[in-house]
C-alpha cells in the first residue's frame, strides 16, 4: 500500500521532469541580436502573439509555450524567424503566448490561425494573416496589411498605407491617416477621427460608418452590396459628393441650402458639391441606405 | 537557393517582399536554372495573354449558359492532396493579372469601337469564372487540412457574396447599360476571388 502510494507520487513527478513539454507550459526567454531594419517571420497559431517595437538592434522573446508544443527559433543580423510548432496545427487550443520585443523599424510578418495578434511601437511594415484570431495595431507603421477570415481587426494610429482585409468580424479604424483600403464580406468597417488623404472602404453586407475628415485633394470612396453607409464629415467640408443606391435610400443634410436638389429616383448618381469642392466623396450601394450627415 | 525554395518564394519575389539578399539568391538561381526560368516564364504569361487583349471585345455567341455552367455548385470534395504553394503563387499572379485586366477592360470605353457595356461585361466574368474555378480546385485539393470551423467560416463568406453576386447580376439584367451595377458585379466577383485565394493559401500554409 505504502509503495502504491509512493508510485503514485513518483510517476508524475518523474515524467513531468523527463518530458516537460508534454505535460505543462514552458517558460520562455529568449534573445538575439539583429539588424535595426530586420525581417522577421513569426508563426503561432494558437494563443497570443504580442509584438513590441524597442530602441535596441535585438530581439527578445518572452512567453510560454503550450503543453505539446515547441518553441522554434533564430536569426542574425537582417533576417530572423520563430514561432511556435506543434503536432496538430488545426486545433486552437491549447495555445501559446509569446512577446516579441523588435527593433521599431523591423520588416514583420506574422501567421496566426486562431491565435490573437497585438502590435505596438512599430514604424517599419507588418503584414499579419490570421484565420479567426483577433488584430490589433497601433502606432505609426509606413505599411500594414493585416487579414482575418473571422476575427476582428482593431487599427489606431498614423500609418502611411493600410491594407485591412476581413471577413464577419468587425475592421475598426481609429486616428487613421494616409492610404487606406478596407474590405471585409459581412464585417462592418468603423472608422473615427480619420483624415484620409485616399480611402477605399468596401464591404458585401456589412455597415460602413466613417466620422472624420477628407484631405482637401483626397478621396473617399465606399462601396457596399446591402451594408448601410453612414458618413459623418465637418459642416465646412470643401467636397464634391456623387451618392448612388438602387433599393436603398439617401439621407443627407450637407447639401447647400437655397439649391435646389435635383434629387434622383431612378438609381443615378446624386451629386452635389459643397463649398466649392475640393475633396472627392462616393457612396455606391445596391440596397443599403446612405446617410451623409454634418458632424 | 534550390528550385523548391525559389518556387516558394515565387509570389513575395512578384510581391516585391523578399529581401534584396533573397531578391539576389532569387534572381541568381533564375540565371543558372532554365526550369526554373520555364516555370516562371508560365506563369507570367496570363498577364501577357491579358495585355495582348484586343481594346473592344465583341463575342460571337451567347457566353452566358457557358458561364453559368461553370458557376454551378461543384460536386462533394474530396480528402487531402497536398498543393505546392508555386502552385497558389501562379494563382496570385493570374488573379493579380484578371483583376487589373478586368480594370482595364471595363474602364477602356468610348476610345475605339463601339462595344456594348454587357458584352465587355461578359468578357470579364467569363475570366473571373475561369479563375474562380482554378482557385475552387487547389482549395478543393487542400480541403483536408483545414480545420471544420475555418471551412464552415469560408464556406458563410462565399455564400454572402454569391448571394451578392447573383442579386446584382439580376439588377444588371434588367437595366444593362447601368455602369455603377456592372462595378457593384465586378466587386463582388473580385472579392469572391481574393477570398477564394486567401482561402487556398490558409489550406497550404497551415
Amino acid at each position: 500500500m505504502r509503495r502504491h502510494a509512493v508510485l503514485l507520487v513518483l510517476i508524475p513527478s518523474l515524467a513531468g521532469s523527463l518530458a516537460p513539454g508534454l505535460f505543462a507550459q514552458q517558460k520562455l526567454e529568449r534573445r538575439f541580436a539583429v539588424d535595426s531594419n530586420v525581417s522577421i517571420r513569426i508563426t503561432n497559431m494558437a494563443g497570443t502573439t504580442r509584438i513590441i517595437g524597442w530602441d535596441r538592434d535585438s530581439i527578445a522573446i518572452t512567453g510560454s509555450i503550450a503543453p505539446g508544443a515547441s518553441f522554434f527559433g533564430g536569426g542574425k543580423g537582417g533576417f530572423a524567424k520563430l514561432g511556435v510548432e506543434r503536432s496538430d496545427e488545426t486545433l486552437a487550443a491549447p495555445g501559446s503566448t509569446l512577446e516579441v520585443r523588435v527593433p521599431r523599424g523591423a520588416r514583420l510578418a506574422v501567421k496566426s490561425g486562431t491565435a490573437s495578434i497585438e502590435a505596438t511601437g512599430l514604424t517599419g511594415e507588418l503584414q499579419c494573416v490570421s484565420v479567426s484570431g483577433t488584430i490589433q495595431v497601433d502606432g505609426g507603421l509606413r505599411l500594414l496589411v493585416a487579414e482575418s477570415m473571422d476575427g476582428n481587426l482593431d487599427v489606431g494610429g498614423p500609418i502611411g498605407v493600410s491594407r485591412i482585409t476581413g471577413g464577419r468580424g468587425t475592421v475598426t479604424l481609429r486616428d487613421i491617416r494616409g492610404d487606406i483600403l478596407a474590405t471585409t464580406v459581412a464585417g462592418p468597417i468603423t472608422a473615427t477621427r480619420g483624415m484620409v488623404s485616399r480611402a477605399h472602404l468596401e464591404t458585401i453586407s456589412g455597415a460602413i460608418s466613417y466620422e472624420g475628415d477628407v484631405d482637401r485633394r483626397g478621396t473617399l470612396e465606399t462601396v457596399t452590396h446591402a451594408g448601410d453607409v453612414t458618413l459623418r464629415l465637418p459642416a465646412t467640408i470643401a467636397a464634391e459628393f456623387e451618392l448612388q443606391t438602387f433599393e436603398g435610400k439617401i439621407e443627407t443634410d450637407l447639401f447647400p441650402k437655397g439649391r435646389v436638389q435635383h434629387r434622383p429616383a431612378d438609381g443615378s448618381p446624386w451629386t452635389f458639391a459643397t463649398a466649392g469642392g475640393g475633396a472627392q466623396v462616393s457612396v455606391r450601394s445596391f440596397k443599403g441606405t446612405i446617410r451623409v450627415l454634418k458632424q | 537557393m534550390t528550385c523548391a525554395e525559389l518556387r516558394a518564394r515565387l509570389d513575395a519575389y512578384v510581391n516585391g517582399t523578399l529581401s534584396s539578399a533573397e531578391t539576389a539568391a532569387f534572381e541568381a538561381h533564375l540565371d543558372t536554372c532554365a526550369a526554373c526560368g520555364d516555370f516562371l516564364a508560365n506563369a507570367a504569361e496570363r498577364p501577357q495573354e491579358l495585355n495582348a487583349l484586343p481594346r473592344s471585345v465583341e463575342p460571337d455567341a451567347d457566353l452566358w449558359p457557358a458561364i453559368t455552367g461553370r458557376l454551378a455548385p461543384r460536386r462533394a470534395l474530396r480528402r487531402g492532396i497536398p498543393v505546392p504553394a508555386w502552385a497558389l503563387a501562379a494563382a496570385a499572379v493570374l488573379l493579380i493579372a484578371l483583376s487589373s485586366g478586368a480594370t482595364v477592360l471595363l474602364l477602356r470605353s468610348g476610345t475605339h469601337a463601339p462595344v456594348t457595356l454587357s458584352s465587355r461585361l461578359e468578357g470579364v466574368e467569363a475570366e473571373y469564372a475561369a479563375a474562380s474555378d482554378d482557385l475552387g480546385r487547389t482549395l478543393e485539393k487542400a480541403r483536408a487540412r483545414l480545420a471544420p470551423e475555418t471551412l464552415a467560416t469560408i464556406e458563410r463568406n462565399l455564400a454572402t457574396i454569391d448571394s451578392a453576386l447573383a442579386e446584382s447580376r439580376r439588377a444588371l439584367a434588367k437595366d444593362p447599360a447601368n455602369g455603377v451595377l456592372e462595378q457593384l458585379v465586378v466587386a463582388a466577383w473580385r472579392q469572391k476571388l481574393e477570398f477564394l485565394r486567401r482561402a487556398a493559401a490558409l489550406s497550404t500554409e497551415t
